[in-house]
């Protein structure tokens, strides 16, 4: 299974290029374009309930699709729902990530797909709710961001500072406390921070360069109020 | 034979996602067996004594083991998960390391048992407030509801209001009009210290309805007049939706719902927030539900004050009864106010308990209104 990104930047789209037999999952409707020879299938990943409390657990589509190349060798053309990045990961059976909730573009059929529950402080503060994906196994990982995605690098017992509604996926090799962004309460609301993470390696840390709710807030104030 | 790494090395000279190894416990200490970065063949393999190890939880969760060291290339660290090679570890350690692998279980355990107790009690306020809130506690609801200001009241009904006006064709003035402003004049003089002031519209629209929205604005349907056989009987409609109003019911359901909707989305993470939610609420303003001690509490409220205003209460008692009997399944009004038989059995009790009184006529012939 090989992968490579096509038009890098706020609209890419990334190529798949399956062997015959090699099969692949992607999050429900990320599929554009594929060979003749692919055949496409709908999969409650995780069986009815594991489906069902990815839905309402995490916002994650209730179907993952599977894209099997079982007529012959065949190529696939992914793109995420939002203009941004998308990231290639190579899980190698012992990295494990964690995911925010609309981060999941495809995986080949080695990695699993998690819905995990949170610590009570991170699921409340934390913005991505009580429930996030956990990313295991081995192969080949495609995440999708809101903007740009900027690696960061931690050294063991490295800290990074991380605005909450940025993140988009973090090795859990780390570790991470919310904290106010300043030391007064209305100073951290005020400063339109509110709640950051603080991140301590060694690991990765994956954050997306827009924060989509506050985008969302943004192009609210443009919709005409007609019913 | 395939590579099986179950282990996660860092250190000063490998990338910051760790380098993938293999970890064997050995009687005098940990052996790393890593590939080659150069050729995906070749291996080599690092050692470390018991002697040099500290070890101590950590990761995401605080359930791995890390241990650390200092070896000739500088700092390096292991964060181990699979539970195999943590338990030979544990079974082959020193006595120096021991107390500090002990350590570090007990603080697995105890983010363990602190995750549980925390969840057990959150939960379980949370089933609790929302069990209380949906059934029956009304007193939570009703201490919330009295730190409302009437104003906010009045902005939230207001805008569903004048929403939902501006889709209707309006009866502006005529006869209608004027008999329901003299109905609405004779009801709200007898209601002491009111704080609301109270806004009628008459929609034109043959849905036998009326409603009441927070605040203190009610609709009336022409239709609901065309069914009503006496100018009373429209009354008693009114002094009901009136007391919906006066007895703040459509904010104790709103209050009830914000509540449960509210502790839903902060648990799932809704992004639209609490600022949707009260948007979708002032869509459901419109079909607001009344509950059916709110409706009797309304009939009853309703009655006294018909009865103060010196209005056939009868009137109201007779029009529910024909309505429920009649047009079952297309009197709107009976949908968002469920009639039952048990209910006019009480208002009829009600009434024989008041003593007699004179009613005094409106000053309208109401057959002409009709008519019109």
């Amino acid at each position: 299974m090989k992968s490579e990104i096509l038009y890098p930047g706020a609209f890419p789209m990334v190529r798949v290029e399956l062997a015959e037999g090699e099969h692949i999952k992607a999050e429900s409707g990320a599929m554009v374009a594929c060979s003749p020879t692919i055949d496409i299938e709908s999969k409650m990943e995780g069986g009815f309930l594991g489906a069902l409390s990815r839905k309402f657990l995490t916002g994650e589509k209730f179907f993952f699709q599977t894209l099997r190349a079982s007529r012959g060798a065949g190529e696939v053309l992914l793109a995420p729902t939002v203009p941004g990045e998308i990231v290639v990961l190579d899980l190698d059976g012992v990295s494990e990530y964690m995911v925010q909730k609309d981060g999941f573009l495809a995986g080949a059929d080695g990695v699993t797909i998690d819905s995990q529950m949170q610590s009570m402080s991170r699921g409340l503060l934390g913005g991505e709710g009580f429930f996030i994906l956990k990313m295991s196994g081995k192969g080949m990982l495609l995440l999708n961001s809101f903007g740009a995605v900027h690696k960061i690098e931690l050294k063991p017992a490295q800290e990074y500072i991380v605005d909450n509604s940025h993140l988009v996926a973090w090795s859990t090799t780390t570790s991470y406390n919310i904290e106010k962004a300043t030391s007064g309460w209305v100073a951290s609301f005020t400063s339109g921070e509110g709640f950051v993470c603080r991140f301590r390696g060694p690991g990765l840390v994956f954050i997306q360069s827009r924060n989509p709710g506050g985008f969302g807030a943004w192009v609210r104030q443009f919709i005409p109020v007609t019913e | 034979m395939s590579f099986q790494p179950n282990a996660l090395c860092f250190g000063d000279e490998f990338s910051a996602t760790g380098l993938p190894c293999l970890v064997h416990v050995e009687g005098h200490g940990l052996t790393m067996t890593f590939l080659s970065d150069s050729d995906a063949s070749e291996r080599r393999s690092e050692s470390v004594p018991f002697a040099e190890l500290t070890v101590s939880a950590g990761g995401l969760d605080h359930d791995q083991l890390v241990a650390t060291w200092t070896g000739p290339t500088g700092q390096r660290t292991l964060y181990l998960k699979n539970p195999d090679v943590i338990r030979a570890f544990r079974q082959a350690a020193p006595d120096h390391l021991t107390i500090p692998l002990e350590r570090a279980a007990e603080q697995v355990r105890q983010v363990r048992q602190r995750r549980r107790i925390v969840w057990t009690i959150v939960g379980g306020a949370l089933l609790a407030s929302v069990l209380g809130l949906w059934f029956g506690s009304d007193l939570l609801v009703e201490l919330a509801v009295d730190r409302i200001p009437i104003e906010w009241e009045r902005k939230l009904g207001e805008s569903a209001y004048r929403d939902f006006l501006a889709r209707q064709e309006v009866m502006k003035e005529g006869p209608a009009v004027a008999a329901v402003t003299e109905m609405t004049h004779r009801l709200t003089d007898q209601i002491p210290e009111n704080p609301y002031r109270f806004e009628i519209t008459i929609v034109k629209s043959d849905v036998v309805n009326a409603f009441a929205l927070p605040g203190g604005y009610i609709v009336v349907f022409t239709g609901l007049m065309k069914k009503a056989e006496r100018p009373e009987e429209v009354a008693g409609v009114l002094a009901h939706e009136l007391n919906h109003v006066l007895q703040r019911h459509g904010l104790e359901r709103i209050v009830k719902q914000l509540g449960f909707v509210a502790v839903l989305s902060i648990v799932l993470g809704n992004p639209p927030g609490l600022g949707g939610v009260m948007k979708q609420l002032g869509v459901e303003l419109m079909t607001l539900k009344f509950g059916r001690a709110q409706e009797t509490e309304a009939d009853l409220t309703g009655l006294q004050l018909l009865y103060r205003a010196k209005i056939d209460p009868s009137g109201m008692i007779t029009f529910f009864q024909r309505l429920a009997e009649k047009d079952e399944g297309r009197v709107e009004w009976l949908s968002t106010h469920p009639m039952s038989a048990a209910r006019a059995e009480r208002l009829k009790i009600e009434l024989d308990l008041l003593p007699r009184r004179e009613p005094v006529p409106f000053s309208f012939e109401w057959r002409t209104i009709r008519e019109k």
